[in-house]
């Protein structure tokens, strides 16, 4: 489904990001990224998301090389994905309700089947009483919750996580995490970078590890 | 594929309707602007317009006074008389010989006119046609006038219109300075509206970037930014009619005293269709362009910052 053949990533004027990394995700899978901040962990999901391209390699995302996409053919690729973002990236000027409406709209679903999807992604992470809430009036789990509702409304096939329980407490990011989990139960394939020992749930799932841009695989056990 | 390109264009229409509200003042500003600009160069040609309609009714009345010489004979007029007939160009013609002309002269003369004329031991008048041309065109006219001059026997023919004439290119000349003038403006609404874009552009800025990156198209993003500029000159040209009505309106008021004095009905005329149309259509032409080039620029920066390539 997803699969970086020697990918290498060098941002202007700074060194190799990634470093000939490849790998290969099968649907369904739940994988975290682990590494220490700087070590590529960020650079990796957005070459997977298609919001970056790799400075050589090749990137194939359900066949498609992203390198060779005409830029008219990107969105249509990243609706595949939903994506959380390490700061939210909420939108402060609007409500949680239309927060998570913005995703059903760019992809032309409006009215009431986009209410009620909505509605349905609210309910997933117990934000459903809180629609007409301003997000700033939110507690950072909750903006974290608001975002992950976004991120799942239109149902994309492939959750990805930046850091998503970086700036949260514990009792929070285990709220955080279990919802990844019910998502990953569902057949949903997650990928989560994450620089927190790993949870009890990790235990069967792959990790790929990074080391200043270069990639170490490893099943979770060893770390649990 | 239809339902979705509808849905999604009513869907963008509807939520810049719905920003134009919430900013209602900063609108109505915009829109002023838009109105203001569009009004000047219109109102200038609307009294054009009417003075060359004016103008024109004038010319209809054009007419030229063939003056024959004094020594002229019965015979010399009687060929005149024949010449004038044969001309194509003239549409009617009427003689007022010097006997008639000395009566007119003489019954039309107050006290003390009368008593200078009755000095006179002879008639001074010469013989005289008066001629009504077929054509209405200044050159046709000249044309005519000067072959009339030159006709033997005659001493001087006179076009009434002269000044007519050049009312008539003075009008022309104005014209092509309203035509500059409006291309001058053209451009000052087109930065205009395209700045006003650029800055909503700059403010929903978190908004767009988020929508690239959840997977929004170019078009997406572009085509609320396009109603928007599209909106701003319909709005613009419809305050601008109104504008002008009104200075219309009081100008017709203004003027109504004066133009009876003249025995004319001269007026500005209230509802110019064809005016008004061009200057919808114009200000929302400026107004999509001036958007298009706007969004087309910023998004660029945008998504050009957002990926490094």
């Amino acid at each position: 489904m997803i699969q970086l053949d020697q990918v290498t990533k060098r941002y202007p004027s700074s060194d190799e990001v990634l470093k000939n990394v490849s790998l290969h995700i099968e649907a369904g899978e739940l994988i975290y990224v682990t590494g220490h901040s700087g070590a590529g962990k960020s650079t990796l999901l957005k070459l997977i998301a298609a919001t970056e391209r790799p400075s050589s390699g090749t990137v194939l995302i359900a066949n498609q090389n992203t390198s060779q996409l005409k830029p008219s053919a990107i969105p249509f690729l990243r609706r595949r994905f939903g994506l959380i973002f390490q700061d939210h990236k909420l939108l402060y000027d609007r409500n949680c309700f239309e927060n998570v409406i913005l995703p059903l709209h760019i992809n032309g679903i409006t009215g009431l089947e986009a209410a009620k999807r909505v509605r349905a992604a609210l309910d997933k992470v117990g934000l459903l009483h809180k629609e007409k809430a301003m997000p700033i009036t939110l507690s950072g789990g909750e903006q974290q919750r608001l975002a992950i509702a976004r991120a799942v409304v239109s149902r994309p096939s492939i959750l990805i996580a930046d850091e998503p329980t970086g700036n949260l407490d514990a009792s929070y990011a285990a709220e955080i995490m279990s919802i990844f989990h019910a998502f990953h139960q569902v057949g949903v394939t997650v990928i989560m970078a994450t620089h927190d020992a790993l949870s009890q749930h990790g235990a069967q799932n792959r990790v790929l590890h990074l080391t200043q841009g270069r990639l170490t695989e490893h099943k979770a056990q060893g770390l649990t | 594929m239809m339902m979705h390109w509808l849905n999604h264009q009513s869907q963008a229409f509807q939520s810049v309707l719905a920003r134009m509200r919430q900013n209602i003042a900063a609108t109505l500003m915009i829109c002023l602007v838009i109105g203001v600009t569009m009004c000047l160069p219109s109102l200038f040609y609307l009294g054009l317009d009417g003075l060359s309609k004016l103008s024109n009714h004038l010319h209809q009345e054009t007419e030229i006074s063939v003056f024959l010489k004094l020594e002229a004979s019965k015979n010399t007029v009687d060929e005149i008389d024949a010449l004038l007939a044969k001309n194509s160009q003239i549409q009617a013609y009427h003689f007022v010989g010097k006997d008639e002309a000395w009566q007119q002269l003489k019954s039309k003369a107050n006290n003390t006119a009368n008593e200078v004329i009755n000095q006179l031991e002879k008639n001074p008048l010469p013989d005289a046609f008066f001629i009504q041309a077929k054509s209405t065109d200044p050159e046709a006219l000249e044309a005519l006038r000067s072959e009339l001059q030159n006709t033997p026997g005659v001493a001087q023919a006179l076009l009434n219109a002269d000044w007519a004439k050049r009312l008539a290119s003075l009008l022309s000349l104005s014209k092509m300075l309203i035509i500059f003038i409006s291309l001058l403006l053209a451009i000052v609404l087109l930065v205009i509206i395209g700045n006003t874009i650029r800055m909503q552009i700059l403010t929903q800025k978190e908004e767009i970037e988020v929508s690239y990156l959840i997977g929004a198209t170019h078009r997406f993003i572009r085509t609320p930014f396009l109603y928007a500029g599209l909106l701003y000159g319909l709005f613009g040209a419809l305050l601008a009619i109104l504008m002008m009505t009104g200075m219309v309106l009081a100008f017709n008021y203004a003027i109504a005293s004066l133009s009876h004095l003249y025995n004319s009905d001269f007026q500005l005329p209230l509802m110019h269709s064809k005016l008004y149309l061009t200057l919808i259509c114009t200000a929302m032409f400026i107004g999509l362009a001036g958007a298009y080039f706007a969004v087309t620029r910023t998004l660029e920066k945008i998504v050009k910052a957002q990926t490094s390539l």
